[in-house]
């Protein structure tokens, strides 16, 4: 019998590429992940502009001039004793009272709110203060050229990190850790909501199409395994289009718009950066971390890694666990029946997410190698890892332990879903899924 | 020659037996009706002959060779609850199934343009399967069993949730795929349709075949010796002639005087000696045997009174 796998996936992947919600969700949410990256900014911008009035009481008559105005905090100073400008001073954001003592006492000191102050208001306002007395101090040890001395001790440490590779020929490749802590966080997650949304998708259209009874049309003339992976590969090839669609807007963006944003010599550093010219060399006074960072992410080559990987791994991922949905979407007939029976498949995702967590802080642990392995956490875990530049063997085996697992996986899941289609009625057990493994 | 045999099939689930040693035969371009109460083990007959399910022991002799997946290809089949999905186009979806049975795109969308004409649903070619009744995704349904033309026609149920006109179309429509020499097989509950449309009948009842054959013999074969006598005349001269050589079950007499009465006879060599002694007491109109209907054989059949 002639295979019907590309028909049925052709159905699968024409019918969710064409509903509206596919097409609006791939098309607003790199927008919308922009809009989440931009609005902070614009928000803070616009917050600058209103800046919050102090009154300042200084019982103490040697901080008070000392304290600066920001662009969020306006410190005025009042003559009024205390007791009264809390009465008078009611239109002001709050009233700071520097208590007598402050210089041997530095707990004398209160902020009166009229409204609820933010931590970073009251800690902008301590730090001045701690700032003044320090400064008052160090004046009072009588130390000649004191702001000479200051000036020449404060230093600012620029660290660069590479990737221990001494095989390759063109040198340290700087590497930004921040790049790929951002990366890997990004990578894992978008692997994680792939996982969890697609693969309840491959559930939820294996119960209805038992509920209508469409199964038992197409059983007779398609084998259940058959059937059963054609739905799979049909959703995920929906993914990765929808991957696809996102990485060319990103990088396409990024390719025309990042350019424009940096300055011709930051440019030029950065190129020399990647040709792996060491720092010291560089003539810029740009921040080292940002050079490095914008090295990190406009190197093809690490980019193309993390490209791959992510698609590899989203597929391998995928299709392990889309297996599993299908086979617990066979057994039932309602969502709510399943509920049960997929909490074991969902515990491994979220644990992966979990693990993801401290992965990104020490992407060499043991913990991270280990998990990174394990077939069911090892897609999340390891595209947390993969930005770290890690041992290519190591993405290897895992990839081969993903592959292998899922290829079990698919053959033990087509065993429940061939009886599970033409049951109806009761919710299976776990021990009858097991029957069901075991029939010939 | 027969299309299809069924040799000593039996079926079981974890807690029951489905189907206990069951054959058959159905003779080829022959409509075959399969009987039985809910719960028979029709429905996993019918699975059993479409590969969906494999019997545990027994074969299926599809023209004379054990049943192959190539045979699907012959075989269209209608399951009992409508199997469509609902979210798809009606035109695009019986392409879709057409191409899994094997058809090419082209063939599938010339042939289905063909039948939606037939049928006057040339307009739902693009609307989707939900917005259509239940009746109406049925029409689609039995376009899409039997589109690519099988040897073998296959329904569960197939007159269930029509209703009259749509049921008589349907009725129709099978006989003329039988004289193209079409082979069907339903199960169904319709008693009246089995009369009307079957040539052959199984009849299962917990998980077994207990009646087989041609609806005609099996209907004669099981005729009761139950006669009805129309005539003008005296009820009680009758009622007298036949005292003792037969037994009275009903009498009705009417005010025209055209009275009926229906008898039991005992064994057939009586039936001369009752009309000899019916004819010299009343004016006999007619004498008819009274052939049960296959509903009466059906509740004798279940209840072990055959």
């Amino acid at each position: 019998m002639k295979s019907k796998i590309g028909i049925i996936i052709g159905r699968e992947f024409n019918e969710r590429v064409r509903k509206k919600s596919f097409i609006i969700t791939t098309l607003l949410t790199p927008l919308l992940m922009l809009g989440l990256l931009v609005a902070p900014m614009l928000l803070s911008t616009y917050s600058g502009d209103e800046q919050k009035k102090i009154a300042v009481v200084d019982d103490s008559n040697i901080i008070g001039a000392h304290l600066q105005s920001t662009d969020e905090i306006n410190f005025i100073e009042t003559e009024l004793p205390i007791e009264i400008a809390r009465k008078e001073h009611l239109e002001e954001f709050a009233i700071l009272h520097i208590g007598k003592d402050i210089m041997s006492n530095p707990s004398d000191i209160r902020l009166y709110t009229n409204s609820t102050a933010s931590i970073t208001m009251e800690m902008n306002i301590a730090t001045q203060v701690k700032m003044v007395i320090e400064n008052i101090k160090l004046q009072q040890q009588d130390i000649e050229n004191l702001p000479a001395i200051i000036a020449s001790i404060q230093t600012e440490v620029n660290m660069q990190s590479f990737a221990n590779d001494t095989s390759e020929d063109s040198g340290d490749k700087a590497n930004s850790s921040i790049v790929a802590t951002v990366i890997a966080y990004l990578l894992s997650f978008i692997l994680y909501m792939f996982i969890l949304l697609y693969g309840s998708m491959v559930m939820q259209s294996v119960i209805e199409e038992k509920n209508s009874r469409v199964l038992e049309v197409m059983v007779s003339s398609v084998r259940p395994m058959e059937m059963m992976m054609g739905k799979i590969l049909g959703v995920a090839s929906v993914a990765l289009l929808q991957i696809a669609i996102w990485l060319v807007i990103i990088l396409g963006a990024g390719y025309f718009i990042i350019p424009e944003l940096i300055p011709d010599e930051v440019a030029m550093a950065v190129a020399m950066l990647q040709q792996g010219a060491s720092p010291e060399t560089l003539n810029t006074d740009t921040d080292m971390s940002l050079l490095q960072a914008i090295a990190t992410l406009t190197d093809v080559g690490y980019l193309a890694k993390i490209v791959v990987s992510l698609v590899v791994f989203m597929t391998g991922g995928f299709l392990l666990y889309a297996a599993l949905f299908a086979a617990v979407g066979s057994a039932v007939d309602t969502p709510q029946d399943a509920q049960q029976l997929q909490t074991p498949i969902t515990i491994p995702i979220i644990l992966s997410l979990f693990v993801m967590l401290s992965v990104i802080n020490d992407p060499g642990s043991d913990l991270a190698f280990w998990f990174s392995m394990i077939p069911l956490t090892s897609p999340i875990v390891m595209m947390a890892r993969i930005p770290y530049d890690i041992p290519t063997w190591e993405i290897l085996v895992s990839l081969g332990i993903l592959v292998a697992t899922f290829i079990a996986t698919a053959w033990a899941a087509g065993k429940i879903y061939r009886t599970g289609i033409l049951m109806h009625g009761s919710k299976p057990s776990f021990k009858e899924l097991w029957k069901w493994l075991r029939f010939k | 020659m027969d299309i299809l045999k069924i040799e000593n099939v039996t079926k079981s689930f974890a807690n029951h037996v489905a189907l206990d040693d069951v054959s058959l035969t159905i003779p080829e371009g022959s409509i075959y009706g399969l009987l039985g109460p809910n719960g028979a083990g029709k429905t996993t007959l019918l699975r059993i002959i479409n590969r969906i399910t494999t019997p545990n022991s027994g074969r299926v002799l599809f023209c004379g060779k054990e049943i192959s997946a190539e045979d699907i290809y012959n075989i269209g089949y209608m399951p009992e609850e409508r199997g469509l999905y609902k979210k798809m186009k009606v035109g695009e979806q019986a392409v879709f199934f057409a191409r899994l049975k094997g058809m090419s795109r082209k063939d599938a969308t010339a042939k289905l343009k063909e039948w939606f004409g037939k049928f006057g649903i040339e307009d739902w070619w693009n609307r989707e399967i939900g917005e259509l009744s239940k009746g109406m995704a049925q029409k689609v349904q039995f376009i899409t069993t039997v589109l690519h033309e099988p040897k073998l026609l296959i329904f569960d149920e197939p007159f269930s949730g029509f209703d009259p006109i749509n049921a008589n179309m349907l009725k129709s429509e099978i006989l003329a795929l039988r004289d193209k020499g079409t082979t069907i097989i339903f199960s169904t509950h319709n008693m009246s349709s089995v009369e009307e449309v079957c040539d052959h009948i199984t009849l299962i009842d917990k998980s077994r075949n207990i009646l087989s054959g041609n609806v005609d013999e099996i209907r004669h074969k099981h005729g009761a010796n139950i006669f009805e006598i129309s005539y003008r005349g005296n009820e009680e001269a009758l009622n007298g002639a036949l005292a003792g050589i037969c037994e009275i079950m009903e009498s009705k007499s009417s005010l025209a005087g055209y009275n009926t009465m229906k008898i039991h006879i005992a064994t057939d060599a009586q039936v001369r000696n009752v009309i000899d002694k019916a004819n010299s007491s009343v004016e006999i109109r007619s004498f008819s045997e009274v052939i049960p209907s296959m509903n009466d054989i059906f509740i004798r059949a279940v209840n072990g009174n055959l």
